[in-house]
């Protein structure tokens, strides 16, 4: 059945606290991403259960609802129908979201924000230098060819000039003028510096004396932290000059100063020391999954999946690229496929077995995306739902990840090398073309899926209580519906809601609802203070005070009262266990009361069973039968 | 069509039992169409169902619309009946 989006949206917006809470809404390919002022008064059980919400998760200061692809577009025109609310970008989302998080997070989700708008360029050069550099080791003389050399080149321009697509996306990520940040970028890598790889053949460095103070005439190719820093720098001078420099001057002056100023300390300062930091960064990922005989990479492999919950995963390209730059060979992509295959492997071992078709309508998509190396879908989806298939993928990863650390590769000339990729942004299946390492690349996705799967196939079960289908729904076990009933009529027949004794309407004690005036039926005199559903139906209202609840079946107005008056009680003794609109089922718990505190108010504690508008229906018939 | 706005005064409201006498008193007027709005709502002063939905509490202004029959006469009998009973 398609998905009413109407429906989707405006429940979500019940859920979500009211318009105030509401700060902005954008989507994505598969999620709705809201901004919430106060999350606790958010509904969450209820949210994950609106029908077509597939999952929700609350992470960056956003909250997301996993929706998917196609629909979450359409149920997002909705959602701003329903709110009335203008639509934001996704990037607006992550700027409300941004105000809101905590200052290392702004840091460590930095780098992530600057990559992944150039991952397209870097996944064109890296699979393609994959490629180009694969073939020399089965045709050793494609490897002298002209052809080579001109694909060569075309492959490691995105590499080579690293740099420039760096500054260029962080000025747009920090507010800063694109074409400076372009300027600054270019100025890192300028031809007439020494080649940052050239450095260590180089028999003397130059350096330029400026105000007495050395300055080494050396480039930052392959670099990022100093360049993201320096492009910082840049457009936080650039803004505080557009405030305070007149604007009559502001055109000239501006960029200008910050050119100038930029540059200066890009090369005096922020250059040399976070070059330094860059390669400390560098040293410590590669003993993190070096060390230990592969204990580190178990532990990379464990906790890869964690950092995606936390959108952080993408700061790890600022040490894949450097790995690139440095040694040409990206050995932190083997461990990330484990992680990331090792989800797809729970994912579909969930989606195998699971019964639920919603369930597997969401598990077979997700577990394929993942396989391609985006794991979200899975992850927020599924396994990190379910708690044991995110946790059997962690250690699917950290097996997959130890694993890898005692394979080898090969470079392009045979030489051999570390097991890595030649790339980054690619995992899983589309990373098969940059590897140096086929058929132990195969291997390691076979066995980090494979554990994954296996554990996720004996641990989980489909019936864990995450998954109770429906809102407020109790244990099947709880339904038992009543043995007898106690009004009939020609459009149904309702149950005896309530234990004890069944007496006839003129027999209530109180002139209303003995003479008829809500309607016919009975009372009932309580034995053990519960009320529940006496048909399959729907909850039309719950009185405020929770004493009185009605229903409708079929035509049929029921009003369950409990107690004579009680209304005065104000809620105190009585409890409601549904709310208006839920469909019950016979036997469910409805309303439970305090007989003791309702006779110590003065009241009786008379269970009323009307049908409120027996006038219209026939064959209306009351008592126990 | 006539009408008036009436306060609520009764403690509790137009709860289950003054609702049913409400609807009782409703029915003696055959020949009209009685309305209650509070707000942007609006029932049919013979649905007991819809009018207790509508949670109307002390201190609520509701607006009794009278349509169809003799409405001048069915508009003062129900505002006595309003000060009487609500």
């Amino acid at each position: 059945m398609a998905l009413d989006y109407r429906k989707c949206a405006e429940e979500i917006f019940s859920h979500l606290g009211g318009r105030e809470n509401i700060i902005s809404a954008a989507h994505c390919a598969t999620r709705l991403r809201l901004v919430i002022a106060d999350n606790s008064k958010l509904d969450k059980e209820a949210l994950e259960n609106v029908e077509g919400v597939k999952g929700m998760f609350d992470s960056n200061g956003q909250l997301q609802l996993i929706i998917g692809t196609g629909t979450v577009n359409k149920v997002y025109d909705e959602f701003l129908a329903v709110t009335g609310m203008t639509a934001a970008t996704k990037d607006d989302v992550k700027a409300a979201a941004a105000s809101k998080m905590p200052v290392w997070k702004k840091i460590l989700k930095t780098p992530g924000d600057v990559f992944v708008p150039i991952l397209p360029a870097i996944v064109a050069s890296g699979l393609m230098m994959g490629i180009v550099e694969a073939i020399p080791k089965f045709a050793p003389a494609f490897g002298k060819t002209d052809l080579f050399s001109f694909l060569d080149l075309v492959a490691n321009t995105a590499f080579a000039l690293l740099p420039v697509l760096v500054a260029i996306s962080s000025a747009r990520v920090f507010g800063g003028n694109i074409f400076l940040g372009a300027v600054i970028g270019l100025m890192m890598v300028h031809p007439a510096l020494l080649n940052a790889w050239n450095v260590g053949t180089a028999e003397t460095i130059p350096t330029w004396s400026i105000f007495f103070y050395p300055i080494q005439q050396v480039g930052y190719q392959g670099h990022v932290i100093p360049v993201i820093l320096a492009v910082l720098l840049m457009s936080t001078l650039e803004k505080w000059l557009h405030k305070h420099v007149p604007e009559m001057i502001d055109l000239f002056v501006t960029p200008l100063v910050t050119v100038v100023v930029t540059a200066y300390l890009t090369f005096t300062v922020i250059g040399p020391v976070f070059s330094i930091v860059e390669n400390w960064v560098l040293s410590g990922a590669k003993w993190l999954i070096t060390v230990g005989y592969g204990a580190g990479a178990a532990i990379m492999g464990a906790i890869y999946p964690l950092t995606v919950v936390m959108g952080l995963h993408h700061m790890y390209n600022v040490i894949e690229a450097g790995m690139i730059s440095s040694t040409g060979v990206n050995t932190w992509m083997p461990i990330a496929t484990a992680a990331n295959i090792a989800q797809f492997g729970a994912c579909l071992a969930v989606a195998l077995k699971c019964k639920s078709q919603k369930t597997k309508s969401v598990a077979l998509p997700s577990s394929l995306s993942a396989s391609l190396g985006i794991t979200e879908p899975a992850i927020f989806g599924i396994n990190f739902r379910y708690m044991k298939p995110f946790v059997a993928g962690m250690i699917g990863g950290a097996v997959g990840a130890l694993f890898s650390t005692f394979i080898k590769g090969t470079d392009m000339s045979g030489n051999v090398v570390a097991f890595g990729a030649t790339t980054y942004g690619v995992t899983g299946i589309p990373g098969i073309p940059a590897i140096n390492n086929i058929p132990m690349y195969l291997l390691l996705m076979v066995i980090s899926a494979g554990t994954a799967f296996a554990i996720t196939w004996f641990i989980w079960k489909e019936d864990e209580p995450k998954k109770a289908p429906v809102a407020a729904a109790p244990k099947p076990e709880a339904i038992e519906a009543p043995a007898t009933s106690v009004i009939r009529c020609a459009a149904g027949t309702i149950l005896q809601p309530a234990k004890g004794e069944v007496i006839a309407r003129e027999q209530i004690p109180d002139d209303t609802f003995a003479q008829g005036i809500l309607g016919d039926g009975v009372g009932v005199r309580p034995v053990d203070g519960t009320v529940v559903a006496p048909f399959d139906g729907t909850v039309t209202s719950v009185f405020g005070t929770k004493h009185a609840i009605t229903l409708e079946k079929d035509g049929m107005e029921l009003l369950i009262h409990v107690g004579v008056n009680t209304v005065n009680m104000a809620g105190d003794g009585f409890e409601a266990y549904v709310k208006d609109g839920d469909e019950v089922k016979a036997g469910q718990k409805l309303l439970t009361f305090d007989s003791a505190k309702i006779k110590a108010a003065g009241y009786d504690d008379t269970v009323v069973v009307l049908l409120t508008n027996s006038d219209d229906l026939e064959g209306v018939e009351c008592g126990a039968k | 069509m006539k009408s008036f706005e009436y306060t609520i005064t009764d403690p509790v409201g137009i709860h289950a039992r003054p609702a049913g006498i409400l609807v009782k008193e409703v029915k003696g007027f055959a020949g009209s169409t009685v309305t209650i709005a509070k707000g942007e709502k609006s029932v049919n002063a013979l649905k007991l169902m819809a009018l207790m939905q509508m949670g109307i509490k002390q201190g609520d202004t509701v607006t009794v619309s009278v349509e169809g029959g003799d409405e001048e006469a069915v508009c003062t009998a129900l505002e006595n009946f309003f000060k009487a009973n609500l």
